[in-house]
């Protein structure tokens, strides 16, 4: 991507601006060209895609299915369905979230740095690694439901759904809020509380109002996660069909991109009103904390009568997502778990005897390449939508958001559409075919785009829940002693939102490492991807296989995130008690 | 301040011009030319398991000294991504997967006739009248039950469709989705072809959709689903139900309805506009040998061969055995849309009884 980043026209880009007006920050030709170059990053990386699948969805057979889309009793239940599955979502992960956040930051108890890394486990892990321990587990023939317990539940379907998309997704809604709830000025709740206020008042008419942007974000994010999830449906869904799943119906097994195209654009109407919703409500109330004033210290709950109830519940969380990740573990070792309980090597054997090797390597590389572009990215986009831009912020951040909002069996669609040839307008070749085993670098280009509009918007969101907590004087300030726009953003917005930066990088790579649904569209012979290979794995029904590969996964996603860490950690004492990563 | 909106109009005119800037390159037109690796090397879209593309592949490599990739794909996702790319196609045979499938790629011009020499020696049946596909093996449609579930509940291996609407059954059967899966809508179209209509074979399905645990979307997934325990019963083509059994889900037995079974063919065909099509048709003939057919065997892939001279093993199944119905694929094809959102809406929608 960066290889197609223009050189600059000539003349205009002096690096300072004059320093003689006020607070002219939107003349700055610096912040014009950012504007410019994210501007067509985005529309390449999302827009352009988007668009080729949209007029495929508008044509007759995708009409068809548009303009029938209310009127038959099963199109009506997908649609409840991808709601109900939403907002559940939402909820319950943000509030597991929120919970674990507050319990990190605000709660006096022991062996916090576990929980943290325990919080952290599910965004390492690839898709179908919690649906398919949790079949194992809870399912009918399960080893805890049925083989300890003597029961038969059943786990297909919503209820299924949600706890496996919720333990898959909580992690964001707890970065989102542990960041904030670090972020938070203290001052504020120290004056309720020597005004004579209970800690449990203080936390509820003073720490939940501040936190309504975070609230709102994680929701949004849980949300739009939950709804787009496609290897989730397939693998426990049951017959709780939602519009992802339906697309992909629609596209796999009914060879009909226009219809699955139709679907998807139905899919983007429930994510772009929550997101319109979240922006509104965000906007209402954010508050401003961050102010580069010194501020109080953060009182800790201490007392006994709430820290054992926290911790017993923390604890019982905590084991449940260990147990989940024991079960992928283990059953990379044995034959088949909870059928044939013999330990074997072969799970690993099979996989690093070829079919893996590539594998690893290629989405290792590719991932790293895309982690910091869309890190990067994700704070630009945040620190033009927040800081620099008032009229068209929003649909700045709406284009950011996009690559998350749209399911990725379109953009896996789209971009298969738009780049398995070259973009030619009229005579002039814009671009050479990036995706495709005939593309250039084999397709691996196509891919990392692809990383990027997926993980790019996390980091955005975060970037933006926590700019949104930073006083606006503090950026005029810089401009108003002759900082340029870039210097700006560098020297003074950065190190200030730098938690939410480090997330949006640690997300972005264990995004990209277990992304599923657009891929399946663009790998081709010479790039192939983990996540893809788990499929087939679990396709075939060697969950032991797909357990082994999940395993390695995990272990090349920690390892460079704990790499990451210990690169980027920052010296300053108050950075990383703020960051705590 | 009237820059507030300037800048978005500036910004869109800076970016048109930046991307015009930067790429103006003279029109390559198509971009065959820029394919790495575009002259001797195959990409085969393969629609078998992973481990048997790879053995395939490999296989193939050795034999003719061409390098030969793969990259799995059900069948609708070859044809998607075939049909995406029609002049200049990514894949140059698709090998492997039921041919109805292959139905769907011919009737959007993404395959091309091949008459291969080697396909002298398949019998008829097992290929495409036109040359459009040549069937490389086969499987029969059955009954894929976990013994051990059956007998706790105390029902008997089935042994006929009727078998399966026993209210024992309740929420013990598991099969796939026809929209997704190929295996399913062989089961939907054995209900058309035994019942002798669409309104009767989906009337089947519905009765048999109170005793549906899900429609899973693979279609080799109830196999697996049975053996771990979470159903009685799984439909699926019987190699799928032999190969778990020897992955050690040893619960497993196979059986087959009285009335008949359906069954596929899986095809090997030739990508439309392929660049190395000289290539990719000795790849055909290859796939079509016996040897080529053999492999399957070595990775616990025990489907019926169509080469009369490959070698047959006892984990297969014994056709003569199996009453197979009289199975049009073309018919199949031509009916599948419609069959399986008449399927969609009218049984799978629906709340169970």
């Amino acid at each position: 991507m960066s290889s197609a980043a223009p050189p600059r026209p000539a003349g205009a880009a002096p690096t300072r601006a004059p320093a003689t007006t006020r607070t002219k920050v939107r003349q700055d030709p610096v912040t014009v060209i950012i504007v410019a170059l994210v501007s067509l990053i985005l529309f390449l990386l999302v827009l352009l895609p988007l668009g080729t699948v949209l007029a495929r969805a508008f044509s007759p057979d995708g009409a068809a299915v548009l303009t029938g889309i209310f009127d038959t009793a099963s199109h009506r239940a997908i649609i409840v369905n991808t709601l109900v599955l939403g907002i559940v979502v939402g909820t319950v992960g943000t509030v597991l979230g929120f919970f674990l956040a507050f319990v990190q930051a605000r709660v006096d108890l022991p062996g916090k740095k576990i929980l943290h890394l325990i919080c952290l486990i599910p965004i390492v892990s690839p898709p179908f690694a919690v649906a398919t321990s949790a079949i194992t587990l809870f399912g009918r023939n399960g080893i805890i439901s049925t083989q300890m317990l003597g029961q038969q539940w059943n786990i297909y379907g919503l209820s299924g759904l949600t706890l496996v998309l919720s333990l898959s997704f909580f992690p964001v809604a707890y970065m989102n809020m542990l960041g904030m709830l670090r972020n938070l000025d203290p001052a504020m709740e120290e004056a309720a509380a020597s005004l004579g206020a209970s800690p449990w008042t203080v936390f509820r008419s003073v720490t939940l109002p501040m936190l309504v942007p975070g609230f709102a974000a994680s929701f949004l994010l849980l949300f739009v996660e939950a709804i787009a999830d496609l290897a989730n449906p397939l693998v426990i869904g049951g017959d709780f069909t939602v519009l992802a799943s339906r697309a992909y119906i629609a596209v796999n097994g009914e060879y009909n991109t226009a219809a699955g195209s139709a679907y998807s654009l139905v899919l983007l109407v429930p994510a772009l009103l929550v997101f319109l919703l979240q922006r509104y409500w965000a906007s209402r109330s954010s508050a401003v904390t961050v102010t580069g004033k010194p501020t109080g210290r953060v009182r800790m709950v201490s007392a006994l009568a709430a820290r054992i109830p926290l911790g017993i519940v923390t604890a019982v969380l905590a084991l449940f997502v260990v147990t989940i990740y024991a079960t992928v573990i283990v059953g990379a070792f044995v034959n088949i778990l909870g059928v044939d309980n013999t330990f074997t090597l072969k799970n690993f054997e099979y996989i690093l005897s070829g079919i893996g090797n590539d594998a690893m390597i290629d989405t290792t590389v590719l991932a790293l390449i895309a982690t910091p572009i869309a890190g990067l990215l994700g704070m630009v986009v945040a620190w033009l939508v927040v800081v620099r831009l008032k009229a068209s912020a929003g649909l700045m951040d709406f284009l950011g958001m996009l690559g998350l909002s749209v399911p990725g069996t379109v953009i896996g669609i789209g971009y298969l559409i738009t780049y398995n040839k070259p973009l030619i307008i009229g005579r002039l070749q814009f671009l050479p075919a990036l995706a495709g085993g005939s593309a250039v670098f084999g397709g691996a280009l196509a891919i990392i785009l692809v990383y990027v509009a997926r993980s790019m918007p996390s980091g955005q969101r975060s970037g933006i829940a926590s700019l949104q907590q930073v006083d606006k004087s503090i950026d005029e300030a810089s401009t108003s002693l002759g900082a340029s726009g870039l210097q700006t953003f560098t020297r003074v917005t950065l190190p200030l939102i730098r938690p939410a930066f480090i997330a949006g990088l640690t997300y972005a790579f264990a995004r990209s490492m277990t992304t599923l649904s657009p891929i399946v569209f663009i790998t081709t012979p010479r790039t192939k991807i983990m996540t893809s290979q788990i499929l087939s794995e679990v396709d075939a029904g060697r969950f032991g296989n797909a357990f082994a590969f999940c395993t390695i996964l995990i272990v090349i996603v920690m390892a460079v995130i704990g790499l990451t860490n210990v690169l980027v950690r920052d010296r300053s004492v108050t950075s990383q008690s703020r960051a705590g990563l | 301040m009237t820059n507030r909106r300037v800048l978005p109009v500036v910004g869109v005119a800076l970016t048109s011009m930046l991307a015009l800037s930067a790429c103006v390159v003279q029109d390559a037109q198509s971009g065959a030319a820029s394919g790495a690796g575009a002259s001797g090397s195959l990409t085969i879209a393969c629609g078998a398991m992973e481990d048997l593309c790879q053995k395939w592949t490999e296989a193939f490599t050795e034999a003719s000294g061409i390098p030969t990739s793969f990259v799995r794909l059900s069948s609708g996702e070859t044809v998607a991504r075939l049909d995406s790319a029609k002049d200049s196609p990514e894949f140059d045979v698709w090998h492997g997967g039921p041919v109805d499938g292959y139905g769907a790629a011919v009737e959007k011009g993404l395959i091309e006739a091949y008459d291969s020499p080697s396909a002298a020696d398949i019998p008829d049946k097992y290929k495409d009248p036109n040359h459009n596909w040549t069937g490389v093996y086969v499987g029969a449609l059955g009954f894929c039950s976990n013994k051990a579930v059956l007998d706790k509940l105390g029902v008997e291996v089935p042994d006929s469709w009727e078998d399966l609407l026993a209210p024992k059954l309740k929420g013990q059967i598991s099969t796939a989705h026809p929209s997704t899966s190929g295996t399913a809508f062989t089961t939907l179209w054995t209900q058309v072809s035994l019942r002798g209509g669409e309104d009767q074979g989906l009337d089947f399905m519905k009765k048999m959709h109170n005793n549906v645990l899900q429609y899973t979307k693979s279609g080799t997934a109830p196999g697996q689903i049975a053996g771990r325990g979470e159903v009685g019963v799984g439909l699926v083509f019987s190699h799928d139900c032999v190969k778990y059994q020897e992955q050690g889900m040893k619960d497993l037995v196979v059986s087959f309805p009285k009335e008949g079974t359906g069954y596929e063919v899986g095809g090997v065909a030739l990508v439309k506009n392929s660049k190395n099509a000289e290539a990719a048709k000795k790849y055909i003939d290859w796939a079509i040998s016996a040897d080529a057919q053999n492999i399957g065997q070595t990775v616990g892939s025990y489907q019926v061969l169509t080469n009369p001279a490959a070698k047959v093993s006892d984990k297969m199944v014994d056709l003569k055995t199996v009453k197979l119905i009289d199975y049009d694929f073309a018919a199949a094809s031509a009916a599948k849309p419609a069959l399986t959102a008449r399927f969609d809406e009218e049984i799978a929608a629906k709340p169970k009884e």
